[in-house]
């Protein structure tokens, strides 16, 4: 009963699907096998031709070495398609986050890893941006799917950054990382400027607003947290014995 | 600290499997114990293998989190099951959540009760001290894991805000029944994750499946967090928790609140 009414808050807490990372056992397998994964990757190349359609998919079981009839592994059709672009982009970052190490000379924070992560996941569209209509679209009939993938790749950039709060930040900081990844990523299927120089500009200004709602989000859940902690003590400073 | 094969040996041999759980951590990791009893104990002066430092703030394992936390992997061997990772997962949120509220609770009790009972200072210090150290375990473990801490973090910083200062101001049995009540509920608690974790380890040795570091460090870990809270309970009864009217029904609701709290914790 109680348990039941519980779920639906879980289903937006979602990181807990994949729960404990062990570094001394290895991961569980993945959402695609070996074969699937050929195919998906051979058929990832043909999205900017033709699209996140059953077209790519077949053409990529033929690249594979498969008769184009393995389309029927997957039941969701075009939508595979965009879940392996979606799982592709976001296992990539662990490579983006040594490259981000190597470059400057002195070592970036926190809040600047998450920014350049979450630029570096928006040019992984860059290939297939005026097909991301298309993904979208698909992404719209599949919302749990939408939401769950969404808090797995801010999950991972604030992980990738080294964030370790484990507090009621915690949700606002990948709450807030969703909503401008989100609102960017919309923003760039329009962009039509120089190297996307728009959307980094929108990015920009979305991490700046997410700054002062982060910390006024922030100070609620401090609010809330601590107050009667906080209460106690300003009473104490004011010199009542309690 | 490092545990030896020595050590191991002579745990299996001091101890039937079945009551392993229990075996204190003191067998495996040696640790000086302080006692701060009130009264005068005889016993006591056997018990203090002080060496040069004070044991108040004995360094807790604080695992590395991020990126970096990845270098050391060993050997690789079989995924955890579901049903293992669940485990692990809400058993680590659940831990940081009571630590947590055990820190609130000593810090909102202590100013009343060292006003009036100066004396209890260096004991409510050593008890928080160690509290802290938990709390800062559990949460480099749940950073390393990337387990997301319990939603219900704002409401059990309140409830173990009032909870602390609402015994504390009914004085000081009061205060150490509070104590005595959410350290029998946690010292429990803790046995039943030893127990689990043992038995989750026996049984992949058994089928000859490589138990990963991690598994075996975080029995040590609760082992000996666990002897700590235990520590503590002792603390409590010598200074007169039982004592606190109405003492039954103070750590009746107390504890019922502990385990509510603790099946809340370990779900949302
Ligand atoms: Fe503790
Ligand atoms: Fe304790």
């Amino acid at each position: 009963m109680a348990t039941k009414r519980l779920l639906p808050l879980t289903r937006f807490t979602q990181p807990l699907r994949r729960p404990y990372h062990s570094y001394t056992h290895p991961a569980p397998p993945g959402p695609f096998n070996e074969i699937e994964r050929s195919i998906l990757s051979s058929a990832a190349k043909h999205i900017p031709s033709h699209g996140f359609t059953s077209t790519s998919l077949a053409l990529g079981c033929s690249d594979a070495g498969y008769i184009a009839a393995s389309t029927n592994l997957f039941p969701k059709a075009a939508f595979s398609l965009v879940e392996w672009h979606l799982l592709a982009q976001r296992e990539a970052l662990k490579g983006e986050v040594d490259a981000i190490a190597g470059d400057g000379a002195k070592p970036m924070g926190v809040g600047a890893k998450v920014k350049e992560l979450t630029w570096r996941r928006l040019m992984g569209n860059e290939e297939v941006i005026h097909r991301w209509q298309e993904a979208l679209a698909l992404l719209a009939s599949h919302p749990s799917t939408s939401i769950h993938e969404l808090a797995l790749l801010s999950d991972e950039i604030w992980f990738l950054s080294g964030d370790v709060s484990v507090d009621t930040s915690w949700y606002t900081k990948r709450a807030s990382l969703s909503t401008i990844y989100a609102a960017t990523e919309l923003f760039m299927t329009t962009d039509k400027s120089v190297g996307f120089q728009e959307t980094r500009e929108f990015m920009e200004r979305r991490f700046e607003d997410g700054r002062s709602i982060g910390s006024t989000l922030g100070s609620v859940g401090q609010w809330v947290g601590f107050t009667a902690h906080a209460g106690l003590n300003v009473l104490r400073s004011k010199g009542v014995r309690i | 600290m490092k545990l030896s094969i020595g050590s191991r040996s002579t745990r299996a041999s001091l101890q039937t499997p079945l009551y392993d759980f229990l075996a204190p951590s003191l067998i495996i990791t040696p640790r000086t114990r302080k006692h701060f009893s009130t009264t005068p104990r005889t016993l006591s002066a056997t018990t203090h293998n002080e060496s040069s430092k004070p044991p108040l703030s004995q360094p807790h394992r604080t695992p590395k989190a991020g990126p970096e936390a990845a270098t050391n992997t060993a050997p690789p061997s079989k995924p955890l099951t579901q049903a293992q990772r669940d485990f692990l997962t809400s058993a680590l949120r659940v831990n940081q959540a009571g630590e947590l509220a055990a820190t609130l609770i000593y810090t909102a009790q202590t100013p009343p009760i060292v006003a009036s009972h100066p004396h209890l200072r260096p004991l409510m210090a050593h008890m928080y001290e160690q509290e802290a150290g938990h709390f800062k375990t559990f949460n480099g473990l749940l950073a390393k894991h990337r387990i997301r801490p319990t939603a219900m973090y704002p409401l059990w910083s309140v409830a173990a805000t009032a909870l602390g200062w609402g015994t504390a101001i009914m004085g000081r049995e009061a205060a150490m029944a509070c104590t005595e009540a959410v350290e029998t509920e946690i010292g429990g608690h803790y046995n039943g994750q030893v127990r689990v974790l043992l038995d989750m380890i026996d049984s992949m040795e058994s089928k000859g499946q490589e138990v990963g570091e991690d598994l075996r460090e975080l029995v040590d870990s609760i082992r000996k967090i666990r002897d700590e809270e235990l520590e503590h309970l002792d603390h409590a009864v010598e200074n007169d928790a039982q004592k606190a009217v109405p003492h039954e029904l103070l750590t009746g609701v107390i504890r019922a609140g502990c385990r509510g709290a603790i099946w809340v914790s370990e779900r949302v």
